[in-house]
């Protein structure tokens, strides 16, 4: 994975494929969020372990057409 | 303290008085509906001009109801607790037939047909609804100045803003406009309005409350819950709001305890975790000294206290970070993919990079909150409760141009918005410039009885939330002078 910052051209065609099509005056937002964001992402990236069960649950009951009729 | 009296209180006196007060003189039928309702529309009517903390006032609808209220009440049939009390809903909380707009263009035309279960659940307690407050864009994006809406202001300076995302019920909460009020806590947004307004907030344990009709920020760490002026107030507006919904399905079938019956005043023997690490050296000088001294507080009430090391802060405020960018932009990419130019721009920036954020990220990141909140967890072998700042500094300059400080800064809410365990942000001191500072308690899952317990025997030996800010500037004789 590289260190440096992604190129305003790489974040244009990740954004492409998100189906990001945003006017000139908001692909700049786009850049500057994006470069926030990023260290996190690499730092999550390299140090996670894949073990971990994430934190999410699923009880099937709680999605059954009639939870919560009375 | 206003008292039992044939004098009819004045209408300052009935803005003062907490939920527990005016609930008491309800009871007695010292006071009617009608008079608390007459009041705090007064004050609104005469503060909100300057203060912005709401975006609709539902003065009508709030005076019908009283007046039934008032007549139920006078056949004898009270129910107690917010009954006849006039409360106020974060503008992201859905109310029939009165506009729902999550402070955004996108929403201008929302008027729901339902109640959220909350507002459900506050009316039937006999709750009368005052109005709808401001909050950042769809709880977000904020604090913004392109919005339908101006942001709203701190009641204890002109120029300074209330926190976020609750920040209208923080202000009017504080400027006496409303006793209580609900809001929503994804990463802090009722815990930081309360830590520099000066008054209580509690985000309880997730699932304790249902979200149904609350418009969503992040799905997996969304939450409702209470602020007002006083522990105890928070303990009976949850009291109200509190139990398991069906329809929610992250909400949880767990037994609701009677949250002001456990105000006992005794936290002695209590083992109180300080997370000391999580603010001494990132928070203003001012901060670290106030929670310090609360800290020796509840030590002085017979409490154990001891410092306790977890992960550091970054990590949870990362962490939160990119579950946060992930489900925002699933709830609102669409709309900002049609409509960018729609959004005010802060709660844009906040959403957009979160298309590019990928699933094995929003996974790994989901993986990761399990690692940090275990860690949370263990803690309580050991401690009852942990304690940390509200907040890392007083309230944030009212400046435009500033950049986004949110994303700059240690968000202290943030490590109990992964675990979503229960916890208070109640005040503390008050910095030099004369801006409220705040004490943040964590406890066990279900457990905001323990919490609302210590911050309440808190309350009992200090002032702090009965000062009332300096409003000279925001009343018409002090905006003319």
């Amino acid at each position: 994975m590289s260190d440096k910052p992604a190129s305003r051209e790489q974040i244009a065609a990740a954004a492409a494929l998100a189906g990001i099509e945003l006017p000139p005056e908001y692909f700049d937002e786009l850049v500057d969020s994006y470069r926030r964001i990023e260290p996190v992402l690499k730092r999550m990236r390299q140090a996670r372990a894949h073990g971990n069960e994430p934190a999410h649950a699923y009880d099937p009951r709680k999605f059954m057409p009639d939870a919560g009729s009375t | 303290m206003l008292t039992a009296s044939r004098t009819a209180p004045s209408s300052s006196d009935l803005t003062e008085l907490t939920i527990a007060e005016a609930a008491a003189l309800l009871e007695r039928r010292a006071i009617s509906p009608v008079d608390l309702v007459q009041a705090a529309m007064e004050r609104i009517e005469r503060l909100d001009p300057h203060l912005h903390a709401f975006v609709t006032v539902t003065g009508k609808e709030a005076r019908a109801a009283a007046y039934l209220a008032e007549t139920r009440i006078a056949s004898g049939d009270y129910r107690g607790g917010v009954d006849g009390i006039p409360f106020a809903l974060k503008d992201n909380i859905e109310t029939a037939g009165v506009l729902t707009s999550s402070h955004s263009k996108l929403r201008l035309d929302n008027v729901p047909a339902e109640d959220a279960a909350v507002a459900a659940s506050m009316k039937r307690a006999g709750g009368i609804l005052l109005g709808k407050t401001a909050t950042f864009e769809f709880t977000a994006g904020g604090p913004s100045w392109d919005l339908p809406w101006p942001p709203a202001i701190n009641p204890w300076s002109e120029h300074h803003l209330p926190g976020g995302s609750s920040s209208g019920n923080g202000a009017a909460i504080a400027a006496r406009m409303v006793a209580g009020a609900i809001g929503t806590d994804t990463g802090g947004s009722v815990r930081w309005p309360a830590a520099v307004c000066g008054i209580v907030g509690l985000k309880p344990t997730y699932g304790r409350v249902s979200r149904r009709g609350v418009h969503p920020n992040t799905f997996s760490l969304d939450h409702c819950g209470p602020m007002a002026r006083s522990v105890e107030d928070c303990a009976i507006l949850l009291d109200a709001i509190a139990g398991h919904d069906p329809r929610d399905p992250g909400s949880c079938d767990e037994p609701v305890p009677d949250y002001r019956a456990a105000l006992t005043g005794s936290i002695a023997r209590l083992r109180i975790g300080l997370v000391r690490h999580w603010y001494s050296a990132d928070a203003q000088a001012e901060v670290v000294a106030a929670v310090d001294a609360a800290a020796r507080q509840l030590e002085g009430l017979g409490a154990i206290v001891e410092e306790v090391e977890l992960p550091p802060l970054q990590d949870y405020v990362d962490c939160k970070a990119v579950i946060s960018l992930g489900e925002l932009f699933a709830i609102y990419g669409n709309e900002l993919r049609a409509r960018p130019q729609d959004f005010g721009k802060s709660m844009r920036q906040r959403v957009i990079a979160g298309g590019l954020v990928r699933a094995e990220d929003y996974v790994q990141a989901l993986g990761w909150r399990t690692e940090l909140t275990s860690k949370v967890f263990a803690t309580f072998r050991r401690f009852d409760l942990l304690a940390t700042a509200g907040w890392m500094s007083g309230a944030e300059a009212n400046d435009p141009n500033s950049d986004d400080f949110v994303r700059k800064r240690l968000l202290v809410t943030m490590p109990f918005s992964l675990a979503g365990n229960p916890a208070l942000s109640l005040p503390c001191g008050f910095s030099s410039e004369g801006l409220p500072l705040s004490l943040q308690l964590g406890g066990r899952p279900f457990d905001e009885a323990t919490v609302l317990r210590v911050g309440e025997a808190y309350q009992r030996v200090t002032d702090w939330h009965r000062r009332v800010p300096p409003l000279g500037w925001a009343t018409s004789e002090g905006a003319r002078s």
